[in-house]
């Protein structure tokens, strides 16, 4: 397998990984490199934060273990190597002995220049916020929030987002989804179901008429033709077991997790304040979503905002909440030989390990198998982040590592929880030609429905739909 | 009787070097401390969990299961490290506060100062002999890993190396002390308790070299010492206050 990917990736490896471009190739950054670099705001941080980076003991477990350092063996991309760097370019600007005190110049203190702070920048945009790191970590350091908050300080003085991460910004802020997409065609996969007969009805706009479950698309469901079939089998669940749900349509806004990874922390906070707002004066009891980038900043990022009046949950926690309940009832099998990859934010972000696994054993004539990674150490797909729009090629290396991972199991099917993922891995069994499909656990769900739906359409329907 | 057992006497210099010390350490603790409160958002998102603390305390922290977990020889390595240092620490500290802020006539004092007074001195010697080899033990296994037979994940700068060079100098000298201590006639009665230092005591008469300049040597290993940990708060070696603060806080954290 290892074979497989270096030759996939070979045009990658004869240019090196590079970002997308560098925030000082951008034709406003034309500076003297040499001169120092505007102060970090340091206020931006916890004081946790700024002891976490005398925490590291620099043994170097994370190293075995980034996705990121697995493609490109740089010490400063490592989160050792980011802590240590970020460590000094700290102490040289708001330290005791900071390079503008007496004390500094005395201990030979310089400033931080520019160039200095742009590789940095480079390097720390090189990080698909996986978490593993903090799994493994001796020290239990919380990186990812450390490393997000660096970032955030990075864009204050504007050194971040790379290029290509920062049209994602611009377009959630400019149309409230990074894919710059109008907000009316939002709700578009919806109505294009219900006419092709996929769906029985498009879900009832819940800002007009109440329900308990809102269903919060998310905008890679909502707008990538590739991915909407995760919206589409979420609504037939829901449907088939008569959840009263709704969803917002052309009002739903994007979650802002894109905002908050790369570090545009003001956008993020206007942008979540708003949603809080909104959700809450639904009067719902249930947010659901299929996405685990958005579960994790709506479950897990929201509550450092502001309070919600309801729970937020996974689509597939729903589901086995329902099959336990009698509620939906899974009796066609489905004769597949299945390994499911854990996404970041579903497991390591938010916790979420066992209620897929629970899924998949309740999915009749599923076979099931682990790959060696799995849970808290699965192999990240190398999507998330920002890393795909920074690094495409880094990411693309480390999507066929886990793909390498699924075929090893000898699965015949990829299987995951979070469209993000699907859009990560896709990109590897792509770039590999590899004998696997990807697909959405919902995907599974819904072809183990029972065959009702199917009977209940009228012949011509049907042969219109397989044609 | 014993004129050689010189650790703690209690002499100006020491004093003075003492406090300057204690001075540069807490002004670096200040320095590390003072960045940290510049950061000005919340630390903690929900309640102190005491049995999450307490128990990340124990497995993480003393036990350093976190680490047995992933590789048995670094877990030897620093818990060697870790125990041995602190255990000469502690006793550093307790013969130092015995000898300088008890009376010499003192029971307690007695016992662990004069060997003819109970059983206390003899433990101080195998206490300082067990904790000093578990010291040089890991650091031993440190120096293999680090240089001789460089592990993938580790990345050595200037600050690791210092810090590996300071606690094998300070085991070394230790031992070395021991060793000249012993080759004075008045402990053969008492030198099996120092099974370490006697052996080197045996070497270093075989060379020739009994009955050298103890407090010199004594001297050496203080100073040693104390370059030490006034470096602490400046070093990698200031984790071992920050990296048990940070366990037990994301342990109650994630409770």
């Amino acid at each position: 397998m290892e074979n497989e990917t270096k030759k996939a990736v070979k045009n990658t490896e004869a240019e090196g990984i590079k970002a997308s471009a560098s925030p000082a190739e951008t034709p406003e950054a034309v500076v003297d490199k040499n001169s120092p670099a505007p102060k970090l705001k340091i206020e931006r941080f916890s004081p946790r934060q700024l002891m976490e980076l005398d925490a590291c003991t620099r043994c170097g477990e994370c190293s075995n273990w980034c996705p990121a350092y697995d493609q490109d063996q740089r010490e400063s991309l490592t989160p050792r190597g980011r802590a240590t760097l970020y460590k000094d370019i700290i102490d040289r600007q708001h330290g005791m002995f900071s390079a503008d005190t007496f004390l500094g110049k005395l201990a030979g203190k310089k400033p931080v220049t520019i160039a200095e702070m742009d590789d940095f920048a480079k390097d720390l945009y090189a990080c698909s916020t996986c978490m593993q790191c903090h799994y493994v970590c001796p020290v239990a350091i919380d990186t990812v929030e450390l490393w997000e908050r660096i970032r955030e300080t990075i864009v204050d003085i504007g050194h971040g987002p790379l290029p290509d991460q920062k049209a994602l910004t611009i377009n959630t802020k400019n149309y409230d989804n990074p894919w710059a997409q109008p907000r009316s065609s939002r709700g578009r996969w919806a109505k294009m179901a219900k006419k092709k007969k996929r769906i029985k009805d498009v879900p009832k706009d819940i800002s007009k008429k109440n329900a308990e479950v809102l269903y919060y698309v998310g905008c890679t469901a909502s707008y990538d033709n590739n991915v909407e079939e995760v919206a589409i089998n979420t609504t037939k669940i829901f449907e088939h077991a008569d959840v009263d749900f709704g969803m917002l349509g052309s009002k739903e806004k994007c979650c802002g997790s894109v905002l908050l990874r790369v570090g545009d922390k003001v956008s993020f906070d206007r942008i979540s304040t708003e949603n809080i707002q909104q959700f809450n004066d639904l009067g719902i009891k249930t947010l659901v979503t299929s996405c685990a980038g958005c579960l994790k900043t709506i479950k897990e990022d929201y509550k450092k905002v502001a309070k919600m009046n309801f729970e937020v949950k996974h689509t597939l926690e729903l589901i086995v909440d329902l099959i336990k309940a009698g509620t939906l009832k899974l009796k066609k099998p489905v004769n597949l030989k299945v390994t499911y990859h854990d996404p970041c934010h579903l497991g390591r972000h938010a916790g979420i390990f066992d209620a897929p696994r629970e899924l998949l054993s309740l999915i009749p004539g599923i076979e099931f198998i682990e790959m060696e990674r799995n849970r808290e150490n699965s192999r990240c797909c190398g999507a998330g982040g920002g890393l795909k729009s920074g690094y495409p090629d880094m990411q693309n290396l480390i999507s066929q590592k886990r793909v390498d991972d699924a075929l090893e199991t000898g699965a015949t099917e990829l299987v995951s929880a979070c469209p993000f993922c699907y859009q990560g891995l896709q990109v590897g069994i792509q770039a590999m030609d590899a004998p696997i499909k990807m697909r959405d656990i919902t995907e599974l769900v819904c072809m183990a429905l029972s065959d009702d739906d199917e009977e209940k359409k009228p012949a011509a329907e049907a042969a219109s739909e397989a044609k | 009787m014993y004129a050689n057992k010189l650790y703690f006497e209690a002499t100006a210099l020491l004093y003075t070097l003492s406090v300057i010390m204690i001075l540069i350490v807490i002004a670096g603790m200040f320095a590390s401390v003072s960045l940290w409160t510049k950061g000005k958002k919340p630390s903690l998102y929900h309640a102190i969990n005491l049995p999450a603390i307490i128990k990340a305390f124990i497995c993480d922290v003393v036990l350093q299961l976190q680490i047995l977990k992933i590789s048995f020889i670094r877990w030897l390595m620093h818990l060697c490290i870790f125990i041995g240092f602190m255990g000469l620490l502690a006793e550093t500290s307790v013969m130092a506060f015995m000898s300088h802020f008890l009376s010499p006539d003192n029971a307690i004092v007695k016992t662990f100062f004069d060997y003819e007074s109970g059983g206390g001195a003899r433990i101080l010697d195998v206490w300082g002999e067990v904790f000093g080899l578990m010291l040089l033990f890991g650091l031993a296994i440190a120096i293999i890993r680090r240089y001789i037979i460089p592990a993938k994940q580790l990345e050595t700068i200037s600050k690791d190396t210092v810090s590996i060079l300071f606690l094998t100098a300070i085991g070394l000298t230790g031992f070395f002390c021991e060793g000249i201590r012993l080759t004075y006639p008045e402990y053969a009665s008492v030198a099996s308790y120092s099974f370490a230092g006697n052996f080197l005591a045996g070497l270093l008469k075989a060379m020739g070299l009994e009955l050298m300049n103890y407090k010199t040597w004594v001297w050496v290993h203080a100073a040693i010492s104390i370059l030490f940990i006034i470096y602490i708060p400046f070093s990698k070696a200031w984790h071992i206050f920050v990296s048990p603060l940070e366990i037990v806080i994301d342990a109650s954290e994630r409770a």
